[in-house]
């Protein structure tokens, strides 16, 4: 109290009793009493001398004696005046202990005169007390005979059975007298006083009669019998009617084994109800934590079962859904968001139905509540990077949960690291959810004895998973000194402090023996098993029926595109808020498009300095080096998101929530910032390089590989528990990508395990980067401004070229062999392998050749063949010769005859465009200029080895897809489609495979398989 | 606006609240049984008038006694008129006292530093 205050209540107290006749001698000894229990007795008689002054105590025959019974205007006014001064300076609860004081007061002498409790009226209107507050504390203090209240907010506490009606009671064994309990709602303060002539003590204090004490959080009264009265056994009078709903956790012969075989928990059996603090301790090691796990539903039972209100928690969840909360020992925080937004999203994703006003005042009020509303707009930061205290933080964890009421909450060492004010304000905070009728257990770690006491009841579990006591905390000393045959069994407190010793009951759990050279040995006195023994004999346990209504639930998530939208803003706003990593992701691919292009900006001529991007040997390096940056930014972008989530998650499972409204959020904002990082790597790197009119293509090729890349990098971040692992995974997916990617080395020159003939490998079709890399290149040469315009019948002459100079001439040659095989021997021996060879080349013909097909081709096998047959066959040869020749010569007179029209009409600007836009590098890979073998024989097949780029590929059935590399387009279901758009749709194809890995989760299943085989 | 007459007796104070003519006065002895009850109208006047007051507002207390509960309506009248002149209005109280009336005299002054109003302090001798 301020010295301000005080002297402000000194005038107060003075100008009420020197109405109405002066004061008495019980108000002094009053005031003298009062100002003796908040001062030292050398400043008692300055603050009394002050009084005195103001009650005019001092002055000779004062005037309001001899005047009529009226209170003089000027008192009036001067009580406003005080009273205006305190509601500048005190808190409302400060405010009713002072009304309070006023009233009691007046009661020391008993002299209840309208002028009196005009004042104090007034001072009540001033401090803005609610009327019937007012009246209620009136009544409390001032009415003579306690059997004259009549009031719900006073509970009276006495040895008879039952009470008179209108008031709350509570039966105390042998106490004589009785005391009076008064609650004041708007404050949520209670007063007490006792009238009888035990000796009984508040907090270790005897407690004298007549006066009104405040029993604040966490007080007991020491009774003469029984056990001692507690803060929640008065205040759960008080809220009983608020919490109307019936809760219970039943657990029945719970064991639970770990994965790997040893023993977690043996043979757990309690049962808990609403409005209960319950305290799980043990030495560590005894499996604290894998009892809340399992109580909490994360990790089911080996034996035994959990029920809550008659509900099997493993096999009935769905029932159960949002009733359950956990606060589990680490943070729960989104870093980057401020404290208000991380209750704000949190609330939206438990609420479906409220408003987005009411959510902003529900979590305004939850942060005023826990004291947190003068940092709501702080950011979180990481532990590291501590923006707001310990205790701040561990009470935002808390009030996530709080805002939403789960009926039962299960808290992880909530104290563990915060500073004992700090711990003991979080503990309040959870005792007052228990006292609203929600069921609380805490795991907790060396509570102090303030902390300790606060608990409804405590568990206490030995090494081994052992039970080896429940039930009331202070009790729990007083057992095990017992069970120890310790002398004072009987007395669970110190005497002189009422402090409580937790650390005693470890001592005496873990006690170890002695050998006979006094030293301790390992072997302890009392092992777990005996306790446990020990504890099934002294406890007798109670039936209690489960309540028959399911557990409430307030919990309403809101609806799947709500909640997408709802992820998709929290991450958002975090992501913006770090404004290092905005920076980082905007700069890092134009840096990159800058260095790469610039140096590979390459000029063939050493004489001259003109750029000309036909000579650039490196564009094809380009086109697969950007799309590693794509690939590599999408992996990085991505590779942390839901691992940095993971312990969210773990809470957000308590609301089921849908999975891939999260997962696709984080799906959209990846693919928004791979969009903005292409088209920025692009935007730049294709002009530094001169690439011309194909900003588009190559911006989609990079952004559909870098989204591709978001998802598999999503697939790890969900899979791998630690940062470390996830950049070692990296590497492990980008290298094989790289070496499969068709750039790097040639499909054809693979070891033969890998590699195939005619097609690319079955293994390097699922490698992102090839599919983006060929769409590209493919692109890059077919349709450019200049190639455009030639590549179809450059098309058809690279065909009926091939045909008639390298296959036909081989077919004729396979003939030759053929009819000398036939004609020396009358049958096929040596030549089957060709006879096959040409049947299978002569009925791909017939198909490419609609018009001039050989219709014998079923009879070209050692049985049906004749010498007719060669004849037919030859001749069937020559004609396909005769076609191709013609093919050919069509085609190449209009190439010759295009060229000659561009050079005609626009002289220059056909080497200009060709400059521009076609590129000698590319032509080379596409074309594979630089093959020397022309054609292989495969399984009796002629492959054709160049001019990839012109050579269709030949479906082997209605779902064929796959195709040499380079092939200008793709089959699949009986058509055909340009390779660029195939094989972008296949990438988003392959995207959406893994989304589909990830919704599943299935590389973490694939990874976890071999632990769970064990 | 409506003219606020009520008539004194032997427990409660005349009130004239009348805008048209500019007398806005509480005279005589308030100690009315039901305080609440009996200011109500003068409250809810005053009220309806700081919604549109005239230029220059002077409000006239000429109380001879007042009690506990009603020194609490002339703190919240005074309270209103604090909100006034906050918005931007002229407000001017006139505090009466009967000349050997000291007590009368010093709650004037009280009042006057416990709200941001104007008060000119007017004695007058005993008729």
């Amino acid at each position: 109290m301020s010295e301000e205050i005080l002297k402000a209540l000194m005038q107060l107290f003075a100008l009420i009793i020197k109405q109405d006749g002066g004061v008495e001698e019980t108000e002094k000894k009053y005031v003298r009493n009062f100002l003796s229990q908040q001062l030292s007795s050398k400043e008692v008689s300055q603050y009394y001398s002050l009084f005195e002054q103001h009650a005019g105590l001092k002055k000779e025959g004062s005037k309001s004696t001899d005047k009529e019974k009226l209170t003089s205007v000027i008192d009036s006014v001067r009580v406003l005046g005080i009273c205006r001064r305190i509601n500048k300076t005190l808190h409302q609860n400060q405010k009713i202990v002072v009304l309070v004081r006023l009233f009691e007061l007046v009661n020391a002498d008993k002299k209840f005169t309208p002028q009196r409790m005009a004042i104090i009226n007034t001072v009540a209107d001033v401090f803005t007390v609610p009327k019937e507050e007012t009246a209620s504390i009136e009544q409390y203090i001032t009415s003579a005979a306690p059997s004259e209240i009549n009031d719900p907010r006073v509970l009276i506490v006495n040895d008879l059975e039952a009470s008179h009606d209108g008031v709350l009671h509570q039966h105390a064994e042998q106490l004589t007298g009785l005391m009076m309990f008064l609650y004041v709602p708007s404050v949520g303060l209670y007063f007490f006083r006792y009238t009888g002539d035990h000796e009984l003590y508040l907090n270790g204090l005897l407690i004298s009669k007549h006066r009104i004490y405040l029993f604040a959080n966490g007080s007991t009264i020491k009774l003469p019998r029984g056990k001692p009265l507690y803060y929640s056994d008065v205040v759960s009078h008080f809220l009983q009617e608020e919490t109307d709903t019936k809760i219970s956790l039943r657990v029945e012969g719970l064991n639970y084994r770990f994965p790997n075989g040893n023993i977690g928990l043996r043979n757990i059996e309690f049962t808990e109800n609403q409005g209960s603090l319950v305290g799980i301790m043990g030495a560590s090691g005894a499996g604290k934590t894998t009892l809340l796990n399992i109580l909490s539903g994360i990790n089911k039972p080996s034996e035994g079962s959990v029920m809550i209100n008659g509900l099997n928690l493993s096999t009935q969840k769905e029932k159960l859904r949002g009733v359950i909360g956990l606060i589990p020992q680490d943070d729960l925080l989104i870093e980057e968001l401020s404290v208000f937004q991380n209750l704000y999203y949190n609330a939206r994703l438990c609420f479906r139905d409220s408003s987005k006003e009411e959510l902003k005042k529900l979590v305004d009020k939850t942060l005023v509540n826990l004291g947190l509303q003068d940092i709501q707009n702080l950011k979180v930061g990481s532990p590291f990077n501590k923006l707001i205290s310990g205790g701040q933080r561990k009470r935002l964890n808390i009030a996530l949960e709080l805002i939403r009421e789960p009926s039962v909450l299960f808290v992880d060492e909530p104290t563990s690291g915060l500073s004992s004010r700090d711990s003991e304000n979080v503990m309040d905070l959870l005792r007052e959810l228990a006292l609203k009728g929600k069921l609380v257990f805490i795991v907790i770690h060396q509570p102090s004895s303030e902390i300790y006491k606060m608990f409804d009841r405590i568990i206490f579990l030995d090494v081994g998973g052992y039970m080896i006591y429940h039930g009331n905390p202070v009790e729990a000393v007083m057992y095990f000194k017992r069970m120890d045959e310790q002398i004072n069994a009987g007395i669970g407190e110190c005497p002189t402090c009422g402090n409580v010793y937790p650390e005693l009951i470890f001592n005496i759990i873990e006690a170890s023996v002695v050998d006979e050279f006094g030293n301790y040995t390992e072997i302890r006195k009392v092992p777990p098993e005996r306790w446990e023994e020990l504890y099934q004999e002294n406890h007798a346990a109670e039936e209690i029926p489960d309540p028959s209504t399911p557990p409430p639930r307030i919990l309403k998530v809101p609806s799947w595109i709500r909640q997408l939208s709802i992820y998709w803003i929290r991450d958002l706003r975090s992501k913006i808020s770090n404004r290092q990593y905005v920076r980082l992701t905007l700069i890092v691919s134009p840096i990159l498009a800058v260095i790469l292009a610039f140096i590979i900006r390459y000029i063939a001529d050493p004489t001259s300095s003109t750029y000309i991007f036909r000579e650039n040997e490196n564009i094809p390096i380009y086109i697969f080096m950007s799309l590693i940056v794509a690939l590599f930014l999408g992996l990085i972008v991505s590779a942390e998101e839901i691992f940095r989530d993971r312990k969210i998650l773990k809470r957000e499972a308590f609301l089921n929530l849908s999975r891939s409204g999260y997962l696709l959020s984080k799906v959209f904002i990846l693919i928004i910032i791979s969009a903005i990082q292409c088209f920025l790597f692009v935007i730049i790197g294709n002009p530094i390089l001169g690439i011309k009119g194909m900003t588009f293509a190559y911006w989609l090729a990079l952004f559909s590989t870098a989204v591709c890349a978001n998802i598999l990098g999503l697939n790890v971040s969900a899979a791998f528990n630690s940062a470390i692992t996830i950049y070692i995974v990296i590497p492990m997916l980008m290298i094989p990508m790289m070496v499969l990617s068709g750039a790097m080395f040639s499909y054809d020159k693979l070891n033969r395990k890998v590699g195939s003939v005619g097609k690319v490998p079955w293994i390097a079709e699922i490698m992102i980067p090839k599919w983006s890399y060929e769409a590209l290149m493919v692109h890059q040469f077919k349709d450019n401004q200049f190639q455009k315009g030639f590549y179809e019948v450059k098309k058809t002459e690279s065909v009926a070229d091939f045909q008639q100079v390298y296959l036909l001439p081989e077919l004729n040659r396979r003939l030759e062999l053929v009819r000398q095989d036939f004609n020396s021997t009358g049958n096929i021996g040596l030549s089957a392998e060709d006879l096959h060879l040409l049947r299978n080349e002569i009925s791909r013909f017939n198909t490419l050749v609609p018009g001039k097909t050989f219709p014998g081709v079923k009879q070209l096998t050692p049985e049906g063949i004749s010498k007719n047959l060669l004849d037919e066959l030859e001749f069937h040869l020559e004609i396909l010769k005769e076609y191709y020749s013609k093919e050919f010569i069509f085609a190449n007179t209009q190439i010759e005859n295009l060229i000659m029209y561009y050079q005609e009409n626009q002289p220059g600007i056909y080497n200009q465009v060709k400059d521009n836009y076609h590129n000698e590098s590319v032509e080379e890979y596409v074309r594979k200029v630089y093959e020397k073998n022309k054609m292989v024989e495969y399984r009796n097949t002629l492959i054709q080895q160049i001019d990839p780029i012109y050579l269709d590929p030949f479906p082997s059935g209605l779902l064929s897809f796959r195709s040499h590399f380079f092939a200008p387009s793709k089959h699949f279901l009986g058509r055909y489609f340009d390779t660029f758009w195939f094989n972008i749709g296949f990438i988003w194809f392959l995207s959406f495979l893994f989304y589909i890995c990830l919704y599943y989760n299935l590389l973490h299943k694939i990874i976890r398989l071999p632990q769970k085989l064990k | 606006m409506e003219t606020l007459k009520i008539k004194s007796t032997e427990d409660s104070p005349r009130i004239l609240l009348d805008k048209e003519s500019n007398i806005l006065e509480i005279s005589g002895r308030s100690l009315p049984e039901d305080v609440n009850t009996f200011y109500e109208p003068a409250l809810s006047w005053i009220e309806e008038y700081a919604k549109n007051p005239l230029d220059i507002t002077i409000f006239n207390f000429k109380l001879t006694y007042f009690n506990t509960a009603s020194s609490k309506v002339i703190l919240d009248i005074l309270t209103q008129f604090e909100e006034m002149i906050e918005e931007g209005h002229n407000v001017l109280v006139r505090w009466h006292y009967l000349e050997e009336d000291e007590d009368m005299m010093d709650a004037g002054e009280e009042y006057s530093e416990m709200v941001d109003v104007p008060f000119e302090m007017v004695s007058y001798l005993n008729p």
